[in-house]
């Protein structure tokens, strides 16, 4: 990956990196689809190019959803980039920082501040007390809604959960399907099960679970597992869920033919595009126990990360980089040209640059409950957890197994992990 | 006259090939095999650990167990259907027979990965052609979600594995067929035979390496298959459609888990090895 030796005297400050410097750049920022901002950082990359002090940026564009393993592949050949931003953060992230493989960035939170990234996030990126990613994106999990079916069949936009329970049926028995869910990808039932986990058991019982030893069995898992199971086979999918893909399931809900569909701010801007056909409209899912907080699933998407095997030269380049990239000025960017919210940005000033009213709606709601929201799954457990929460979840939608069982198996890939050392505590 | 050491040299360019990308790669999977790996980077010699771990992976059990049927229906499908339509197409007119096995050999031309995604098109629940067509003649309630249900996605699969194969099947039988001395032919007519008899009786006992060829060909081709499964199904629903490849595929890139990935390319390597051994042994003693 370095291409060009470093030549920069030590103690250089990074405005005076000399020219040769090479920064390595991974990132996942395309032109469509899921991650779409590309024109930001292609506008960035000209816009903090001062910041490198002579550096140059040699970028790599990585399909957002294999990111992850092609970078897991360079890091196994010691050719991990100088700067990746790439996901998940938590078990994986800290995996990277317990081997060694990621720079520690506590002296360059501490030099600029950073302060837009909460405790939340910071705990997210930490491991073992360092923090080891920079985390930008915001992603919430919200449902995104038909607001003319809505109104044709005399909805309103249910603010309880007995209200959306009866809102789903409603369609259900007008023949509109209530929810447009496709999980042929594996990953997207863990998006709807976080969000029904964390709105069932609460963000207290997530965090009991996979900080401390609460078993995965508990009886408020079991509830938010039955109820997935329940929202199956109440018929609130489309016809054979498990063989309909991501998109699929997202032209379905565009095309107008279903009322709902709960994903995330990942994909808003796709959906904000092909909304032509239809009135769109974002609420967030009420709580589904008695006593537990309104609230939703929020990660960070991705997150930026140093090379350990980077010289401190170009390490001093790529942070002074990186935070132009988070600065004040360039989340304006990131938000009017890569639809994208940057952690820290609030809905006022969403309203002030313009931002889509659904954009708008979407973070307004969202981060109205910071204390109360909770953990995304597959960004959260790890990867070995993850890969049997993929196909238990197509089981228990598919009613291939009972809730008890998909815990159980939850259970024992758990232990296997925490006996292995896999598990990240923030 | 050359020494024999002259030929070594010739041989040496080809060798070294061989060395270089067969056989060490494959050293170094074995010997990957017994290290534990932590997040893509080597961690410590575990012996026969991660081969200790197969006994309790019922993900491994149940992906060998898919191959196994796959590699029976293969067999009792594809091979029959091609061995039937060749003896009947061998008995056309030269033109019939030239243009029809080309179109039963089109499906073999077209990448596994395009022929799931047409597949995944035709069985898509929500508006693939099969449904569709079930739907108009009035069988609508046989319908299914035949990828996405645990009961029919291998078959389904397997249907398109089939799809791809048969024609391949036809092909090499029919030049077998053609190559039967017909005189055999003639004096079975005289004799009385009929077309059945004839059948069984002549063109299935001397096609016996050709079906020795494809059987064997389609079992290695079987533990080895991938593509299909990948893009229309990833193994799922659940473990439904979970095969070997799948399996290593997962745990080496999703997981990292690199040491038991190895182990089972080493397993999967080993089956296949030895039908190949087999399939080898078996051709040239005949």
């Amino acid at each position: 990956m370095k291409r060009i030796a470093v030549v920069a005297t030590i103690g250089l400050s990074a405005t005076q990196v000399a020219a040769e410097t090479v920064v390595t750049q991974w990132d996942q920022f395309s032109q469509a689809g899921i991650t779409a901002a590309g024109p930001a950082m292609d506008e960035l990359i000209q816009t903090c190019a001062p910041a490198l002090g002579g550096a140059e940026i040699l970028r790599t564009v990585a399909p957002s959803i294999g990111i992850r393993d092609s970078y897991r592949l360079a890091v196994a050949a010691g050719k991990t980039p100088d700067l990746a931003y790439t996901w998940p953060a938590a078990s994986v992230l800290s995996g990277y920082a317990r081997t060694g493989a990621l720079a520690p960035l506590d002296e360059y939170y501490a030099e600029y501040g950073w302060e837009h990234v909460n405790d939340f996030y910071r705990g997210r990126n930490s491991y073992d007390g360092s923090l080891y990613g920079v985390p930008m994106e915001q992603d919430l999990m919200g449902v995104y809604y038909n607001e003319a079916l809505f109104e044709e069949h005399g909805i309103a936009v249910p603010t309880t959960y007995d209200e959306f329970v009866a809102a789903a049926n409603a369609f259900k028995e007008a023949g509109v399907v209530p929810i447009a869910f496709g999980n042929r990808d594996r990953w997207p039932a863990t998006n709807t099960f976080s969000l029904i986990l964390g709105l069932t058991a609460g963000k207290q019982v997530e965090e009991d679970v996979f900080f401390r030893d609460t078993p995965w069995t508990n009886e408020a898992f079991l509830q938010a597992a039955t109820v997935f199971q329940d929202w199956a086979e109440d018929g609130w999918f489309p016809r054979g869920f498990n063989g309909v893909g991501y998109d699929e399931a997202n032209a379905l809900f565009l095309s107008g033919r279903a009322a709902m569909t709960i994903t995330g701010t990942w994909v808003i801007q796709d959906m904000i595009r092909g909304s032509d056909n239809i009135a769109l409209g974002v609420f967030m899912l009420p709580p589904i126990a008695d006593g537990v907080a309104p609230g939703t699933m929020w990660g960070e998407g991705s997150q930026w990360q140093l090379s350990a095997s980077a010289d401190e030269a170009t390490r001093e380049a790529a942070a002074a980089y990186l935070d132009c990239l988070v600065s004040d000025e360039s989340q304006r960017v990131w938000v009017q040209k890569g639809y994208t919210v940057p952690i820290g940005t609030t809905p006022e000033e969403l309203a002030e640059w313009g931002a889509h009213p659904v954009v708008h709606s979407f973070f307004e709601q969202g981060l109205a409950t910071p204390e109360s929201n909770f953990y995304d799954l597959h960004t959260t457990l790890p990867e070995s957890v993850t890969q049997v929460l993929y196909p238990e979840l197509q089981r228990l939608a598919g009613g291939d197994t009972t809730p008890e069982e998909f815990l159980q198996a939850m259970q024992s890939a758990w232990e296997a992990a925490v006996a292995n050392g896999d598990r990240w505590i923030p | 006259m050359h020494s024999p050491r002259t030929a070594y040299w010739f041989l040496a360019p080809a060798l070294i090939l061989y060395l270089a990308f067969v056989a060490v790669p494959i050293a170094q999977v074995v010997g990957y095999s017994f290290f534990s790996w932590d997040s893509g980077q080597l961690d410590q010699f575990v012996g026969f650990a991660n081969f200790a771990r197969l006994g309790t992976d019922s993900v491994f059990w149940a992906a060998l167990w898919h191959n196994a049927v796959w590699v029976v229906l293969t067999l009792a499908f594809p091979l029959l259907a091609g061995l039937l339509l060749s003896a009947i197409l061998a008995e056309r007119r030269p033109n019939t027979v030239r243009a029809l096995a080309a179109i039963y050999f089109i499906p073999r031309t077209i990448p596994l990965v395009v022929a799931g995604i047409i597949w995944g098109w035709i069985y898509n629940p929500i508006f693939g052609l099969l449904n569709y067509g079930l739907d108009i003649l009035g069988l609508g309630q046989f319908a299914h979600a035949w990828l996405a249900e645990e009961s029919t996605a291998l078959f389904s699969l397997n249907v398109v594995g089939a799809w791809t194969f048969f024609g391949f099947c036809v092909v090499i039988y029919l030049a077998a067929i053609q190559s039967i001395d017909p005189s055999l032919y003639e004096a079975a007519d005289i004799d009385g035979a009929g077309w059945g008899a004839k059948f069984r009786d002549i063109t299935v006992p001397l096609l016996r390496n050709s079906t020795l060829f494809l059987g064997l060909y389609a079992a290695i081709e079987a533990m080895r298959f991938f593509d299909l499964i990948w893009v229309t199904t990833q193994g799922g629903p659940g473990y439904a459609t979970e095969v070997l490849t799948t399996h290593v595929y997962k745990t080496f890139f999703l997981v990292g888990d690199f040491g038991y990935a190895a182990v089972l390319s080493v397993v999967l390597l080993v089956i296949v090895l030895s039908l190949a051994s087999l399939s080898f042994w078996l051709l040239r003693s005949r």
